[in-house]
């Protein structure tokens, strides 16, 4: 489409000139089917300069909806889509259909589970890593090994990024370097200590970076390390390159332990009408007094010896000290999770 | 008994613990007999046959079935009772039933209904019992061709008089289906005696076996159009199934391994006998009831006189969801209960309590009186605390 359009050749011309990519590549990124996982800081601008660059087909999974914290970084957003409350995958498809009307961007609001992530990556020419938690990237990570897809590792907090390759057979996977993932909690959050917009954009940038290069078939120039950056401390390190680990349980012995997991983070089950119960996925002892100061000015507030109630935003969450959720005025599985992962904490 | 630190008291959803040699028979049957009963000569399908005709036996003695080939091996109750109807009922027949059914019985009934089968509802009183007045009257209103009732309510242990409602439908010229999940392995059953066309009922709640079992009693003269056609080690040399039951319903390996685990619980519960279990679980019941009298704010539902019902006890306690109640005797009590509506809605209609449900307290028979008393302990704590 883009050499036979005189108007294509004309908005790509920066990109075909560039000669990594040419005429040749640019069609190649026409025909490009990519998966963006989640739509937050690292997703949006993937999915900005996916759909600038003329990626043809984007799919785009996010479960959240688009918040005022959001905007400082989160590039595709405006203050009209928090104040509505729009899932992050839809506005981010509309924003996407004003830039370039001639790309596909199919927006897909749901949780990303071993239920349907090999549904979702198995139609991707390669999937792109912009989740906030490391037990989704072990999930992509085994469903992309599988089924041979390649992924681009990102991830940013504070003001470090990192970002990893993997091409399936070729070079290291996530559980290669690490079998298995740090506990949930113990690791720093962008909510915990925040997170700047330029770690989030630089980060992302390698990773679109990357796709280009294995959308246009040029593997040769892949980064294949571990790269680290700290913009803060002007901090760029690139490890040695890395190669596939023999006794790596995914991609050497072929086991995918968190697709065929049935340990999730957390569990829902719809109670009664318009209810859902959110389990967590490990035993743990909430102290609700504390719960209650920190959701302190977050909503309207109550506790009793057993149980902490907090209206918000429409939602009414009850909290108890097994770490259990029921969440009234909703039987939507993923925003109940959704829910339970922003004011109680995964 | 159960090596776990829960008070369970959601027996109504399936009974736990099992007796400790429901596992061992299951663990027998898998190490030395699993072959495919009824399919070959050698040693394994004939000891598995074996275990499958023992336990058809033990059933047959247990409800006072004459023929045991007129039991019929299914998954649960849910699909005896949907063979039940599925298997009788045609566009044009006429159905009678209660607003006190489960949702097993109800759904499948709701969607004949749009098939061209005409059920007719009949309302309960609000302690979940029926009027057979109003049942005489339905009858009399037009020529009906079965009469589908719960034995006892799910939600609030209501018995309902299946004998005099046998009777009814058998002088209107009507067949009686019978679901007796709440019932079978609590209440003397005997379907000879009671006159009941067919009785369905799951193997995992009363009968204290494994889930993945239950059965359906089709009485003689009574015809059912199978649902699913397949193997039964019979008449292979036919394209048809065959007739002669329990084969003309059973197509397929039945669940052997569910089976040999139900079979020792047969086992069990008739070296305790069926009257012992419903003496017991009457004395539950009325201590339970007793206690919840004299917390303030609580309703319960249902007969208070333990001989109307069974152990199913539900509850509404004032300032409370009924689903915040369960969770918060699970997560500070250690009490496993079931709040909400129980698989059934028009139940919670005919009780007042749509649509937010009752929190349903479901002892069973290795219940303790200990148990009891701190379930109430509990409640009452929750009592003095709203929701």
């Amino acid at each position: 489409m883009t050499t036979q359009d005189p108007r294509a050749d004309d908005r790509y011309s920066r990109q075909t000139r560039f000669v990594g990519v040419g005429h040749e590549g640019q069609r190649r990124i026409g025909a490009g089917r990519v998966l963006v996982v989640g739509c937050g800081g690292l997703g949006t601008v993937l999915v900005n300069l996916l759909v600038r660059s003329g990626v043809g087909h984007i799919t785009v999974v996010d479960r959240d909806i688009v918040e005022m914290s959001n905007l400082q970084r989160q590039l595709l957003f405006e203050e009209a889509d928090a104040r509505a409350g729009v899932p992050k995958a839809v506005a981010a498809a509309a924003a996407a259909a004003r830039i370039n009307s001639s790309v596909e961007v199919r927006p897909v609001v749901a949780d990303v589970t071993p239920d349907n992530v090999e549904e979702l990556v198995a139609s991707a020419d390669l999937v792109l890593d912009a989740t906030d938690n490391l037990q989704t990237r072990y999930l992509l990570n085994d469903a992309c090994v599988k089924l041979g897809i390649p992924w681009i590792y990102g991830g940013a907090v504070g003001s470090t990024g990192m970002s990893l390759t993997v091409i399936p057979g070729d070079t290291a996977c996530l559980r290669c370097l690490s079998p298995t993932p740090p506990a949930s909690g113990t690791t720093a959050t962008c909510a915990t200590v925040g997170v700047l917009a330029s770690a989030v954009a630089i980060v992302s940038s390698i990773q679109w970076t990357e796709a280009i290069k294995l959308l246009v078939g040029d593997r040769d120039h892949l980064n294949r390390t571990m790269l680290y950056l700290d913009v803060w401390s002007n901090d760029f390190q690139q490890g040695e390159p890395l190669t596939p680990s023999p006794d790596c349980p995914c991609c050497g012995q072929r086991r995918f332990d968190f697709l065929e997991s049935t340990a999730t983070s957390s569990t829902t089950t719809l109670c009664g009408r318009n209810a859902v119960q959110v389990s967590p996925g490990r035993a743990r002892t909430l102290d609700l007094g504390d719960l209650a100061r920190r959701l302190d000015g977050v909503g309207v507030v109550s506790t009793t010896p057993f149980m902490l109630r907090l209206e918000a935003g429409g939602h009414e969450l009850t909290v108890f000290a097994d770490g259990r959720a029921i969440i009234k005025g909703t039987d939507d599985m993923a925003l109940a999770r959704s829910l339970y992962s922003r004011y109680v904490g995964d | 008994m159960s090596g776990i630190d829960v008070i369970y008291l959601d027996n109504a959803a399936t009974s736990f613990p099992k007796p400790p040699e429901v596992a061992e028979a299951i663990l027998e049957f898998l190490t030395h007999k699993a072959g495919n009963p009824g399919r070959s000569g050698h040693s394994l399908a004939v000891a598995a046959d074996a275990v499958v005709a023992e336990t058809r036996r033990s059933l047959a003695s247990l409800l006072g079935v004459r023929d045991p080939s007129r039991l019929v091996f299914t998954l649960n109750g849910t699909a005896a009772l949907n063979l039940a109807m599925y298997g009788l009922l045609r566009p044009g027949d006429r159905v009678v039933t209660t607003s006190m059914e489960h949702n097993s019985v109800a759904r499948p009934l709701f969607a004949l209904a749009e098939r061209g089968v005409d059920v007719i509802w009949l309302p309960c009183a609000q302690d979940g019992s029926l009027d057979l007045e109003d049942l005489d009257r339905a009858l009399r209103a037009a020529p009906t061709r079965l009469v589908a009732m719960t034995h006892a309510s799910n939600v609030c242990g209501t018995i309902l008089p299946i004998g005099a409602a046998a009777e009814l439908a058998h002088r209107h010229g009507a067949l009686l289906l019978v679901d007796a999940a709440q019932t079978a392995g609590v209440l003397p059953i005997d379907v000879t005696e009671q006159s009941i066309d067919l009785l369905a009922f799951p193997g995992h709640k009363g009968l204290l076996g494994p889930t993945g079992t239950g059965a359906l009693y089709v009485a003689p003269g009574v015809h059912l159009t199978p649902m699913q056609q397949g193997g039964t080690g019979t008449h292979s040399e036919l394209l048809s199934q065959p007739d002669e039951l329990p084969f003309a319903l059973e197509a397929g390996t039945v669940n052997t391994v569910g089976i040999a685990g139900l079979s020792a619980a047969l086992r069990v519960l008739k070296a305790t006998g069926i009257e012992a279990v419903r003496a017991r679980e009457a004395s539950l019941v009325e201590r339970l009831l007793e206690g919840l009298q004299e917390i303030r704010g609580v309703t319960v539902h249902g007969p208070l006189d333990s001989a109307q019902r069974v152990a199913v006890v539900s509850v509404i306690l004032h300032g409370w969801e009924p689903v915040d109640v369960g969770a918060a005797l699970d997560s500070a009590f250690g009490i496993a209960v079931r709040p909400g509506l129980h698989c059934a809605p028009l139940a919670h209609r005919t009780l007042g309590t749509f649509p937010l449900g009752t929190v349903r307290l479901a002892p069973g028979y290795s219940t303790t009186d200990d148990e009891i008393d701190q379930a109430l302990v509990a409640l009452r704590e929750l009592s003095l605390s709203a929701g």
